[in-house]
């Protein structure tokens, strides 16, 4: 399981690699304006394919490059109720604090969970490699997270059960 | 404190340094909420200072539920048998109140230890008035004596509106709790809590725990039940108390904690929610820490810091060492 995770990483951060080659480009309808092209999508030819990871039907990642914007969206595994509703909880936690992070973007694109939105500025204020760094380890921190809390839900509701039922004897 | 306390803690403490100062007459007008819509109020006048009048308001029941001129049945004699001479009956009850107590502290027995135990008798009225009917019916299970007159399903407010039900037998009492919860997340939480319940009284220790039952229907002894406390969000939850527990001492304790069942779950969940947000709160510092790292800026500024510390602050002393040589 553990390899799978890695091997899973690993290709979109080797696409991120590639995709990652932003530059200033500025909106070429509207003069002095400069927008993420990648949401406007005003013209094809600043647009390059997609592209779909899939670690299973339920977790993927999709990246959508343009000229001067990236964006990937993160669906994460949810494999009951509980965890379902943990990971909105704690997704929308993330997303409401979206001007903290930047790159995180207020709205996840439909379908998935969490989206973010890297634009040539970010590229040139941060440095690229620690920006991958950064998206990578966001994604084993949710996972990770999102595990611990069920954990952490279960091991509460044991221990509230147990102690209910010692009363009675 | 993971278990509910079955006394109101307010309660005591005021009655508590009411009975301190007994002599300084003070004026007292208190009104409070506890959990379940129950609400209290006190009163002290200054004409008689060793008089307290205690106002409680209980929830309002759901139209299953057996109510006497607004208390549950048996609460009066259940008053009269715990309280004894100190405590007086007001009828009919401050407006807006289902019961009203006449305290005489003047009347509390000498003897300190048994004063503290009947105030905090007293500051447990809650459980009194609202567990009186299950008292009833868990006490004839005890002494093995159910009333053949007995109603097949008996229904008890617990919430505001929402009922718990009781089906008394000759050797067991079953206890079914229609459980609702207002948000969703709260239902998800909850349900895996009361799964949990089940799971725990199957390990070793809980042996001789009320067997334990969850299900997301209505189970075949709620048949007599009416719709609408049969419409519930997370499921049903059956305990089947045996004579064993409630044998005793351990009375009081099955009836509150029966008592408090919804409180007690809502309670953990609330407490289960806090505790995920402030683990989020922790991950985000992380998070953003992480971003951090990223930032060109940062690390020239860590290179200057790291420059500026070369720096060494002389003494005054070393400096004029130093200037001497």
């Amino acid at each position: 399981m553990a390899n799978t995770l890695r091997l899973y990483l690993t290709c979109i951060r080797n696409t991120l690699d590639a995709a990652m080659c932003l530059q200033n480009f500025p909106c070429q309808e509207v003069e002095r304006h400069n927008k993420p092209e990648v949401e406007l999508k005003t013209s094809p030819e600043l647009l390059l394919n997609p592209v779909l990871i899939c670690r299973n039907e339920a977790e993927k990642c999709l990246i959508e490059t343009s000229i001067n914007s990236l964006r990937i969206s993160l669906k994460v595994k949810q494999a009951d109720e509980l965890e379902n509703i943990l990971t909105k909880k704690f997704l929308r936690f993330l997303s409401m604090r979206a001007e903290a992070f930047q790159v995180l973007r207020r709205k996840p694109v439909q379908g998935y969970d969490i989206s973010f939105l890297i634009t040539n500025y970010h590229c040139e204020e941060m440095q690229k490699h620690k920006l991958i760094d950064f998206i990578i380890q966001f994604m084993e921190d949710i996972d990770k997270e999102i595990s611990e809390l069920k954990m952490s839900v279960n091991t509460r509701g044991r221990l509230v059960a147990t102690e209910f039922l010692k009363q009675f004897i | 404190m993971i278990l509910l306390q079955s006394h109101s803690r307010f309660l005591l403490d005021t009655l508590l340094s009411r009975l301190q100062n007994i002599e300084k007459a003070v004026e007292l007008d208190y009104h409070w909420a506890e959990f379940d819509d129950v609400r209290y109020h006190i009163q002290v006048t200054m004409k008689n200072p060793h008089i307290v009048l205690l106002s409680v308001s209980l929830p309002t029941p759901p139209p299953e539920t057996v109510f006497l001129s607004g208390l549950p049945a048996g609460a009066i004699e259940a008053i009269k048998a715990a309280y004894g001479s100190v405590v007086q009956i007001l009828d009919p009850p401050r407006d807006g109140f289902n019961l009203t107590l006449k305290l005489n502290l003047s009347k509390l027995p000498t003897d300190e230890e048994y004063k503290h135990a009947l105030l905090v008798k007293i500051a447990s009225v809650r459980e009194v008035v609202l567990g009186a009917p299950l008292r009833v019916i868990l006490k004839q299970l005890a002494s093995r004596t159910v009333a053949s007159d007995i109603d097949p399903l008996v229904a008890l407010v617990h919430r505001p509106k929402e009922s718990f039900f009781l089906i008394p037998q000759a050797e067991k009492v079953t206890v079914v709790f229609p459980m609702r919860f207002k948000d969703s997340i709260d239902i998800v939480l909850a349900t895996s809590f009361l799964q949990e319940f089940v799971d725990a009284r199957r390990t070793a220790g809980l042996n001789n725990a009320p067997y334990c039952m969850w299900s997301p229907t209505p189970p075949l002894e709620l048949k007599g039940a009416p719709d609408e406390a049969l419409s519930v969000n997370a499921g049903f939850v059956t305990f089947v108390v045996l004579p064993r527990h409630v044998e005793g001492k351990k009375l009081d304790r099955t009836v509150w904690s029966l008592s408090t069942f919804h409180a007690y779950v809502s309670y953990h969940v609330k407490c289960s929610e806090g505790f995920m947000h402030t683990r989020m709160r922790r991950r985000v510092e992380s998070l953003i820490e992480a971003l951090d790292r990223a930032k060109l800026g940062m690390e020239n500024a860590r290179n200057n810091a790291a420059q500026n510390r070369s720096f060494k602050r002389l003494s005054l002393k070393e400096a004029r060492n130093h200037s001497f040589n």
